[in-house]
């Protein structure tokens, strides 16, 4: 089949992924819906249709990673779609926390009369800005260092290198996480505390969920690299991970700004 | 017969929005200030006084009173 191609796109075979996507989507909702509102079966509905998203997601990339690595039709022309694509999805992500930042700009420049007018509401007790806040800044902009590290080892060819790398990335990222966590866990606010705790749980939490993915993605190019499925000259995968990962530490300078220090203060 | 002299609060730069809800606000929280800091009787919070009572429903001003009470006015007192 190959020997009959006379250019360098790739056709994709007939799957049945989208279809199975779509109805573990369609579950989910169906299901998560159910579950609000109390029905029988409804909790069963949600975990199965998640279930079936988290599975389809699995076979679907198996079959990308088959089809790109080892039946080698990502080409050079065929490899500018998920880059493109990457870019518009990153272009949305950023616009989707612009909403969540600027819903907490909204609340705090102009504190309506409902909580006093002022900022942060009166018995909201924040966070120093100068502790965890701060350090779990540092550790993400790190992070992002250490996974250029990995991309130059990746180009200079040193896989084992490039392996180092990204267990330096990834441990970085857990380490974010768990403080984070150790903060959620010990801060004065929660979510239901007046419009305070809304937006700064939604901000920082929806930030702390993309770093979670980040996580994820960057271990899996950790196991890739690992495996040798990365080459010096055809490594997409890995490259969208560090698009992704800067993305994200990139983000965390907003709410550390504009939540934790100008609105904490 | 004695004129009657009518007289809302005067313009304020602070809140030059035709929204008047927080110069309301403003002037409930600076008369209990005023009140708090020279004493009930001072005569000096008198117009604060004025200024909100005329720009703020009276709804308003019942549930901010009834809010200091209990302790639970959100405002900078």
């Amino acid at each position: 089949m190959i020997e009959s191609q006379r250019h360098s796109y790739h056709l994709v075979d007939p799957s049945p992924w989208p279809i199975s996507g779509s109805l573990g989507a369609l579950a989910t909702t169906v299901g998560g819906v159910m579950y609000m509102h109390s029905f029988q079966g409804g909790a069963t509905l949600l975990s199965l249709g998640l279930i079936f998203i988290l599975y389809t997601m699995f076979v679907w990339w198996r079959d990308v990673l088959r089809e790109s690595t080892l039946e080698g039709h990502h080409t050079k022309v065929v490899q500018l779609g998920p880059r493109y694509g990457f870019i518009l999805f990153i272009v949305s992500e950023v616009m989707f926390l612009f909403a969540l930042f600027r819903a907490s700009s909204h609340s705090s420049l102009a504190p309506t009369v409902e909580i006093g007018g002022i900022w942060p509401p009166k018995g909201i007790a924040v966070l120093d800005p100068r502790e965890i806040p701060f350090l779990n800044t540092l550790i993400p902009l790190s992070s992002g260092a250490a996974v250029t590290w990995a991309h130059h080892a990746i180009l200079a060819g040193k896989e084992k290198r490039a392996v180092y790398a990204l267990v330096a990335t990834v441990s970085l990222a857990l380490v974010f996480t768990a403080f984070q966590g150790m903060e959620y866990y010990q801060a004065p606010p929660t979510i239901s505390d007046s419009i305070y705790g809304s937006t700064f749980f939604l901000a920082t939490g929806f930030h702390g969920f993309h770093v979670i993915i980040g996580t994820l993605f960057s271990i899996i190019c950790g196991i890739r690299q690992y495996l040798g499925h990365l080459t010096k000259e055809h490594h997409v995968g890995f490259e969208a991970a560090a698009w992704y990962w800067h993305f994200v530490d990139v983000v965390r300078l907003f709410p550390f700004v504009s939540i934790y220090w100008w609105g904490g203060i | 017969m004695a004129e009657i002299e009518l007289k809302t609060a005067p313009g304020d730069y602070r809140f030059p929005t035709t929204n008047q809800s927080r110069h309301c606000f403003t002037r409930y929280v600076e008369f209990h200030r005023c009140v708090a800091a020279k004493g009930d009787d001072a005569s000096e919070c008198d117009k604060f006084a004025k200024f909100y009572r005329s720009l703020c429903p009276g709804e308003w001003v019942d549930r901010w009173n009834e809010q200091r009470e209990n302790g639970v006015f959100p405002g900078p007192l």
